[in-house]
């Protein structure tokens, strides 16, 4: 372990568990620019030879322990998948960018007609690209998430407080995305994204477990529906809500994260199986709430160098679903503004 | 009072360190101390970055010198216990960083490493104690950071 920083016993230990396990090395940085959040910069991902996990600079005590120890289980579920040689991530190539900016142009079109200021052609193109890869992204995010700090809550007590702050403000800061955008993002697509992060917390509420999660009380816009009785929440006020829709698909997106994490020994000894069958339950997690969000034509299952060389290809899938859905309407002039 | 160039000095060395470039803010605080080498502050800065750069005994001596000149300054019982803990003399940090959490009761790094050693020494319940206080302030500090990043944006 290369590291220059104090670090409490239980982080120390998860750290060389994690480097034994894997035979690995990490080391560990501090920036000012890093994700609230951290990042792992990982050989299973990168063509490097060793791990980097990268925290805010201003982070000196409990709270980095606390994204060290995260990071460390995502790296142990990567590596023990890595090195079954079944490692994969939820990529895409140019038919799923078609298929997945098809549908989102159809459902954007469906809810443009019932609008009476109509968004600008042109944002509408740009926002089709845009609002795949989000998904992509948070696909790629959330179920480890959820599945990671259940990890994380069970072997290290000692930091559960540090835990239940930073999920907190992650989860505030989750809800937001998107909200500058909500008039423009068609509806179905802002509540799935909201669903999503709805669905973690709740699961996380339940099982750290902390009320304080639950997103009727952390999150502004849905305290509303606290203690909200249900004939009172089924009446039109309510049910044309946006938020209100993203709670009733995330309680069904709540029974599918549920599922397959409700026969998990969470003490287990962690060897390398353990964190296998984590990474399968995972994997089996993120395709269920794919296709529960009709979208299984948008990803597929590669490994890591796929994903990194769709995003070096972006600009041509985009350009090329542009030009499979619109044909000759659309001209250079309009996709490269 | 410090010399007003040293000052300016050790400033433009803090704005190098806030970046993590320690090399640059090194250069800044040598200038200062030339100018001025009983600036207890400057001394604090300087083993502050030689810690970071993983220069610990010199930053140590840095850390004593800043001390002998000022026995109250919490800032430099800090780095002191970082320096100590990094050099594995464990009891005195704890030491140091009691005696820097008693000066400045609001000091994270203090609280941290006085957590930490009382770890490494088996009293966990002092541990536990330390890390709790050491949290509470972190994160009365980050939501600060936050609210700041919000009205910037705005």
């Amino acid at each position: 372990m290369r590291t220059e920083m104090p670090l409490s016993k239980p982080i120390r230990r998860i750290l060389v568990h994690t480097e034994e396990l894997l035979d690995t090395e990490i080391s560990l940085l501090r920036q000012p620019e890093a994700e609230p959040g951290g990042t792992l910069v990982d050989k299973y991902t990168y063509d490097i030879d060793s791990n980097v996990i990268i925290f805010p600079a201003q982070y000196v005590g409990l709270l980095k322990d606390f994204i060290i120890a995260k990071h460390c289980t995502h790296l142990l579920i990567k590596g023990a998948a890595a090195k079954k040689g079944e490692y994969k991530v939820c990529s895409y190539n140019a038919d799923g960018v078609y298929a997945g900016m098809r549908q989102i142009y159809i459902d954007a079109l469906k809810d443009e007609a019932k609008k009476e200021k109509k968004l600008p052609v042109q944002k509408l193109i740009q926002m089709l690209f845009i609002l795949f890869s989000h998904f992509n992204d948070d696909i790629n995010e959330i179920p480890w998430n959820a599945i990671i700090n259940a990890d994380v809550y069970h072997r290290m007590p000692k930091i559960r407080k540090t835990q239940l702050y930073h999920i907190m403000k992650e989860s505030k800061n989750d809800m937001d995305e998107m909200m500058e955008q909500e008039s423009i993002v068609p509806r179905r697509y802002f509540v799935l994204n909201k669903a999503m992060f709805y669905a973690r917390d709740m699961y996380l509420a339940k099982t750290l477990p902390a009320d304080e999660l639950m997103p009727v009380l952390n999150i502004p816009q849905m305290k509303k529906f606290n203690h909200l009785e249900v004939k009172e929440m089924l009446t039109t006020r309510w049910t044309h809500t946006a938020w209100y829709q993203s709670k009733v698909f995330g309680d069904n997106m709540l029974s599918i994260i549920e599922k397959p994490l409700g026969p998990v020994n969470w003490k287990e000894e962690p060897t390398l199986d353990y964190y296998y069958d984590l990474y399968k339950v995972g994997k089996l997690l993120t395709d269920n709430l794919i296709g529960y969000m009709t979208m299984r034509d948008w990803f597929v299952w590669e490994p890591p160098k796929h994903l990194l060389d769709a995003h070096d290809h972006k600009a041509e899938y985009e350009k090329d679903a542009l030009k499979r859905i619109f044909g000759d309407l659309i001209t250079d002039t309009l996709v490269g503004a | 009072m410090a010399l007003k160039e040293a000052v300016e000095m050790a400033k433009k060395g803090l704005s190098y360190a806030k970046r993590t470039k320690y090399k640059e803010a090194l250069a800044y605080y040598n200038k200062a101390l030339t100018l001025d080498p009983n600036y207890a502050e400057g001394l604090f800065l300087r083993a502050a970055a030689l810690i970071e750069s993983g220069k610990y005994r010199e930053g140590l001596a840095d850390c004593d010198k800043a001390i002998a000149i000022n026995q109250n300054l919490s800032e430099a019982w800090s780095k002191k216990a970082l320096a100590l803990y990094y050099l594995e003399r464990i009891e005195d940090a704890l030491a140091a960083s009691t005696r820097a959490s008693t000066l400045n009761a609001n000091d994270v790094t203090a609280w941290y490493i006085k957590g930490v050693c009382l770890d490494e020494m088996g009293r966990s319940d002092e541990a536990q104690e330390a890390y709790g206080k050491s949290l509470e302030l972190e994160i009365i500090l980050d939501m600060h950071a936050d609210a700041q990043r919000i009205r910037q944006k705005r």
